[in-house]
This record gives C-alpha cells, structure tokens and sequence, in this order.
C-alpha cells in the first residue's frame, strides 16, 4: 500500500468542490483546518494498491495572500505534507488562472493541471489543445468536466503517475535577468547547511524578490540571512533599474501575464457567440430594474426562510420535550435529572429549533452564490453600503439578523475581506431578531395604546437599523482609519448550481452547526440553569410545601405554587446577582427584578418575558397575558418601560449568538470588545432617553 | 484615459495601474494587468461602482480603483 497525499488549488469559481464530487469511489470528510473556522474539505479513495488522499484547499486568487482563506491555503501550500498538487483551473478564463498556475510552478513540485469546465467552453465554439498546453508547460493537462463527469477519473491516474516520476518536468523560465539574478540568490540560500533543494531555494528567491512577508519570517531565523537580505537588497534594486518598475512584483506580474498570454495565444481557439451572462445581466444589473429584482429576491428568501422554517419548528419542540420528559423518568431523581432535563435538553432544543431556519437561508444564500448572483447584489448595492462604511454583501447577513442573530453571524462568511466582516458582525445585534418580538409585544400592549403599536414596533426595528448603520460609519473611523478598503470583486458568469454541491455544502453547515449546538450552547445553558435554580432554599421549601398541601382551592395552589416560584429565583445567585447590580441599573429605573430579566435575556430574549412573569408570580404567561400586563403597568412607569424597550435593542444578544460570534471570531481583542461595547452603549442610550423622558414630564 | 472617463461598451488596453498594496496584487490576479484588452459594461446611476470585463473576467470594482486604471483606446 501507498499512501499519497495530493492538494487541490486553484482560484475561486473553477468548480474544485464538483470535482471532488465527481471522483468514483471518494470518501469525503469534513473539519476546520487548525486553529480558524475556514472549512477543510477532505476525500480518500482507493486506486490499485494505492490510497490516496485530496485536501481541498480554499480559493485562491495568487499566491499574494489576502483573504484569510487564502491565507490558509497558501500556508499550507508552503507547510504541509503533500506529495503532488492538482491545479484547477476554469477553461472559460484561462489566462487569468494560469496566472496562479505559474506561480505554483515556481515551486517545481510534482503537479497536474485539470482545465475544468471545458463543456461549457466548447458550447460557445472554443477549444484547448491539451497536449501543446501539457508541452509548453512541462506537467500532465486533463481537460475535464464535472457536470458531465468526463476527465474527472483521470485526474487519479495522472496523479499516481506524476507521483511516481517525483520530479517536475516543468521548465518555464523568466527573463534572462531574473534568472540571473535569482541564480544569485539562490546560490546564497544554499550555502546554509539545512537548505539543500535548489527547487525550493528558486521558490523562496522568487517570493522574496516579490516581497513576501511570510517566507521573509521563515528565511529570517537562517544563518546567512544578512548576507542574503543585502544580496537581495541589490538585486531587487537592480530589476528595478532594468525594467523601469516601480517593484519587482509588478515585474514579476508582467512577466506571468505574457507568459500566460503567450500560452493561451497557442493553445486555445477564443469562443465567439455572446453569452448567456450578458444577455442576464442586462436584466438583472439594470440601473433601474436591478434594485427592485434584488429586494424582491431578498423579500423571496427571508419569506421562505422564516415561513417555511417554521413549521418543522413546532414538531422539533414538540420532539425535544417529549424526549426530556421521558428521560426524566427513566433517570434517578436529583440534580443530574434536573440539569439535564430542564437545562441542557430544553436549550439544546431551542437552538435546533432553528435549524430549519439556518439551513433553508443557507440554501438560499448558496444558491444566489453559486449562480454568481450575490456578486450582481453587491455590485447594486455597494454604492449605498460604503457611506456606511459597508460593503455590498454585508446586506446579506445585516437582513439575516432580522430572523435570528446566530445564521447571520454565519452568513458573514460571503465577505472575505475581514474588516468588512468584522465591522459587519459588530452591529449585526442592532438588526432585532425575532426572539426579541415577545418583549416588545408585552411592553407595547402595556404602555401603549393599540392604535400605535404597529408604529411603535416599526419605530423600534428602523430604529436598531438606523443605529446599526451609524456605528458602522464610526466604527469604520475610529478603528479602521485610513486603511484602504478594496473592492475588487470579480463577477463570476451566470451558472447553473449543482446540485450535489449545494447538498454537500448544507451538510456541512448542519453538521457544524449541531457540534456548536451541542458543545457551546449546552454550556451555556447549563450555566444558566445552576444560577437559578441554586442555592435550594429548603426552608423556604418546606415552608411552601405545607402551605400548598393545606390549600384548599386549585387557584390557590396555583397562586403558592407561583409565589414560590418567584421567592425561589430571588433567592437563587441569579436573583442574587440581581440585586448586586441593581446599583447599575437604578440610575434607568430598573429594580432588581427588571435588572434579572435583562439578565436571563442573555440565556434568550425570549426568557426576559417568562422570567417577568415568574417574578410577579403571576406563573405561566407569555406576551398577551393580561395579569402579566396589569402587573407591569403597576409596578414600572413609561420612561423605566422604553429604556428597557432600548436595554432590549442594544445590549449583548444570547447566549448562542454570542458563542457563535466567538467561534467566528478568534481575536480575543475583538471578542471581549464586542462582549463590552454594546452593553455600555444600551445603557448610554437608555439613561439618556430615561432622563429626557424625565425632563418631558413622563 | 481614464476608466472613469470611458464611456459604457467602449474598449482600450491597459497601459499603466496605479494603485496601492494590496489592492494592486489583486487587480493583477483578476488579469488588470498591462497590455490586456479592457472593456467597460457597466456604472451604477451614481458612478459609484463600475463593472469592467478583462480577457473574459467581469470584474466590479470602486470608483477608486477605477481611476487608476489607465487604458489606451
């Protein structure tokens, strides 16, 4: 048995994922690669005596990493154990890829390259000449096709076969005057004792000459770095010189163009007819049209995300808590039975409960992915976004949060450049999740009249909106200052999804999603319910049991029963807890019972309303309880009332949109920022609304 | 001239791209790079953000971006 280890690169949109798919006999295993939530995409199978194993690393636009999955894929490019690298490339735009290909030829690493898509290339009335490409380049070329599985299997045979050779054939040089001075170069590197591969030491030469800080650190600890560093030093002075270039990477990017050009030139009869994307994007980036097809599309997702989504939400409720009763039963009575039935399966459930939702808007988003529509989006939409100091795709993920926080923090992922994604997910909490609409009902009905609660309601979610964008504008100044913010995003042509990508890619967010459900949020959950539930005040305990036995009517049991309820939580360390930062609240009016319920609205802001009602023991209750009401208008007045309504838009979001921000997010700088930040902004807000309210005479 | 100042189907080969780190690095990796064919598609109403097309690559980028493109019609 043979064990061989291959890597599969190219750039975005090349169709790698529906060649993996196509393989006959893959195995595909799905992780993170170490240490950050880029997606690692892995398959084995088994050729003859060999088995052999493909990691799919993410898409790569040059070997000038940007992005933090091209940061990924090009560490590992340059780290991992690999013993043969298969290029993708798109047949369509094979210039432009072969741009990259000659940079992974720098390596003189055993490679093959696979021209993909050439189906949809000979369509249009092009063709590529696979053996003269294969000549001019030195390596094996297979042209393939995913969708029609043709090539596909191949791609094995010439990888055995190029591993078995070990060498690379290739022989591409550049001008006569980089090579001499990469000889140089190279010449030095060798000298040191551990260095002694002159294909890599040709690599290392030519990444530093581009000024590559990530080889720069590896070759920075060698022994002759300073003599290398003055060497290079000259040498990049010297190109400079010849070729009248303002830096060597502009040289280099020259130089692969024509080289790339040349090759094409050669090789490929160019397609004539127009194609189908012109004739759509006419329609669909419209200057007038364009906007309203696009809301419409994102009336159509959210409508079906959230509708459809739901109705498989009340059979996971009902499953969840028809298991927790049944284990109840079967588990001894105590304390584990009660953390694990009314803890951890209640919470867990909660969030499953969403699963629908994340997968349908997954779906969703997928698709208008892959068809290469969320680029014509963001192109719509980027003018508007950037006063905020946004870009066009954080549209997606902003409207997401007006389902629920958790999938959009996901959907964050469509922004590869990671400021826009950082500053994105900082004011998604302001865009007011559905959870939250339980609160707002409740303390509408209580302190307004009817005829004004769709108004009110309208004023609060513009109101998040509004506010969300402005702290992206003076987050986008104050931390982000005067850095440049590209936008150079290629609109890839119009194509028809496969399926068995899309099926693949939504297995994986389930599978992530459930391990998150399971690890994070159990935690969490559990933390929670210890709060409030201990320390047991068996007393208090004894005391109400007698009293309950002795009561005479059902209502009257009910009433005890809700009282207990409600001395057992103030009694807890969450109650505690309460009246220790009931100081902090007081300047806004809350008491400590107001100041809980904000709490547990961390657990989910759902809670902030069952937990009012266990602590004016008025028992079960949800937003149209009337006794719920009554007792709210008793107990807190209008302006304490709209800053709990502010509390409620602005503060922290629960518990497992925060895990899932932390997961996303591996700064601890950032995560403890965006734990603090929108905190101290609520009860800003909110001190300041109560005392304008106060001067107004409410 | 200018891509801003090209008018929408109108095409040219790139001459010169002035643009700072990393920004540069990407235009070249999407094929903005010298001697390549240009040709604009697109503008939004506002002139915002601008679709050209280069050896087969649609590509969107800033009114920013644009102007450092300069081509030879």
């Amino acid at each position: 048995m043979k064990q061989i280890r291959a890597v599969m690169v190219g750039q975005p949109n090349v169709g790698k994922s529906s060649i993996i798919n196509a393989i006959s006999g893959a195995r595909l295993h799905v992780g993170n690669f170490a240490g950050v939530t880029v997606e690692k995409k892995e398959v084995t199978l088994q050729r003859g005596e060999n088995d052999i194993d493909i990691v799919d690393l993410p898409g790569i636009y040059s070997l000038k990493a940007y992005t933090p999955e091209e940061h990924v894929a090009k560490r590992y490019l340059i780290e991992g154990q690999y013993d043969v690298i298969i290029n993708v490339v798109d047949a369509n735009i094979l210039q432009r890829n072969l741009i990259l290909t000659l940079q992974l030829l720098d390596m003189r690493r055993p490679m093959v390259l696979v021209v993909n898509m050439v189906d949809e290339l000979e369509e249009k009335g092009g063709k590529i000449d696979a053996d003269m490409l294969s000549t001019l380049l030195g390596i094996p070329v297979i042209l393939t096709s995913a969708k029609e599985k043709r090539g596909v299997d191949e791609v094995v045979e010439k990888l055995i076969e190029v591993y078995k050779q070990k060498e690379c054939a290739c022989k591409l040089f550049y001008n006569e005057k980089i090579e001499d001075e990469i000889e140089k170069l190279s010449h030095i590197l060798l000298k040191s004792p551990h260095f002694n591969d002159p294909n890599l030491a040709r690599f290392y030469v030519i990444r530093l000459l581009e000024n590559d800080e990530e080889i720069y650190k590896i070759v920075h600890d060698l022994p002759i770095f300073l003599e290398l560093h003055e060497a290079l030093g000259e040498s990049i002075k010297r190109l400079k010189l010849e070729f009248d270039a303002d830096s060597v990477s502009d040289i280099f990017a020259d130089e692969r163009n024509a080289i790339a050009r040349s090759i094409v030139m050669q090789v490929m009869i160019q397609p004539q007819k127009e194609t189908l994307t012109d004739k759509i994007d006419k329609i669909l980036i419209h200057p007038i049209l364009g906007l309203p097809i696009f809301l419409f599309f994102m009336w159509a997702l959210f409508q079906i995300t959230f509708e459809v989504g739901s109705i498989p939400m009340d059979y996971i409720d009902e499953t969840v808590s028809n298991f927790a009763s049944w284990l109840r039963t079967i588990l001894p009575a105590g304390d584990l039975n009660s953390v694990i039935t009314d803890g951890v399966i209640p919470a867990v459930g909660a969030i499953l409960m969403f699963l629908p939702n994340i997968l349908i808007l997954f779906l969703g988003i997928n698709l208008l992915e892959q068809t290469g529509y969320m680029a014509r989006a963001a192109f719509l939409l980027d003018g508007f976004m950037k006063k905020f100091g946004l870009q066009g795709k954080a549209f997606i993920p902003l409207v997401s949060g007006f389902g629920c926080t958790v999938p959009a923090y996901m959907a964050a992922r469509t922004l590869k450049n990671p400021k826009d994604r950082l500053i994105t997910m900082l004011i998604l909490g302001f865009m007011n999740c559905s959870a939250r609409l339980p609160v707002y009902v409740l303390f509408i009905a209580a302190f307004f009249p009817t005829t004004s609660a769709g108004n009110v309601l309208f004023t609060i979610y513009v109101g998040g909106a509004i506010l969300g964008l402005i702290v992206a504008k003076i987050l986008r100044a104050i931390l982000f200052k005067g850095e440049p913010e590209p936008f150079v995003m290629e609109m890839p042509p119009y194509r028809f999804p496969s399926i068995k990508v899309l099926a693949m890619e939504l297995w994986i967010k389930a599978k992530l999603f459930i391990k998150k459900a399971g690890t994070f949020i159990a935690g969490a959950a559990m933390i929670i319910w210890f709060l409030s539930s201990y320390p047991v005040n068996e007393e208090l305990q004894a005391q109400y049991q007698q009293k309950i036995e002795q009561a005479s009517s059902k209502t009257q049991k009910v009433a005890l029963m809700n009282e207990f309820a409600a001395k057992n939580l103030e009694h807890s360390y969450l109650g505690q807890i309460g009246k220790v930062i009931e100081p902090i609240f007081a300047p806004i009016g809350f008491d400590w019972r107001l100041s809980v319920a904000t709490l547990s609205g961390l657990a989910a802001k759902e809670v902030v309303v069952s937990t009012l009602a266990t602590l004016y023991a008025v028992g079960e209750a949800n937003e149209k309880s009337d006794t719920l009401i009554n007792k709210l208008r008793e107990n807190i007045d209008f302006k304490t009332a709209i800053a709990l309504i502010i509390i409620i838009m602005i503060y922290s979001p629960c518990v497992a949109a925060m895990s899932t921000f932390y997961a996303e997010v591996p700064q601890w700088a950032w995560r403890a920022f965006y734990t603090i930040y929108p905190n101290v902004l609520a009860w800003l807000a909110a001190f300041g609304v109560y005392h304008l309210l106060e001067l107004l005479g409410y | 001239m200018k891509v801003t100042q090209m008018k929408i189907g109108q095409s040219g080969i790139i001459k010169k791209i002035t643009a700072p780190e990393p920004i540069k690095s990407r235009l070249f990796a999407m094929g903005v790079a010298k001697n390549n064919r240009l040709t604009l598609l697109d503008h939004t109403i506002k002139k915002q953000t601008w679709e050209i097309e280069v050896e087969g690559t649609r590509i969107a980028l800033r009114k920013e971006e644009a102007e450092g493109i300069e081509v030879e019609p």
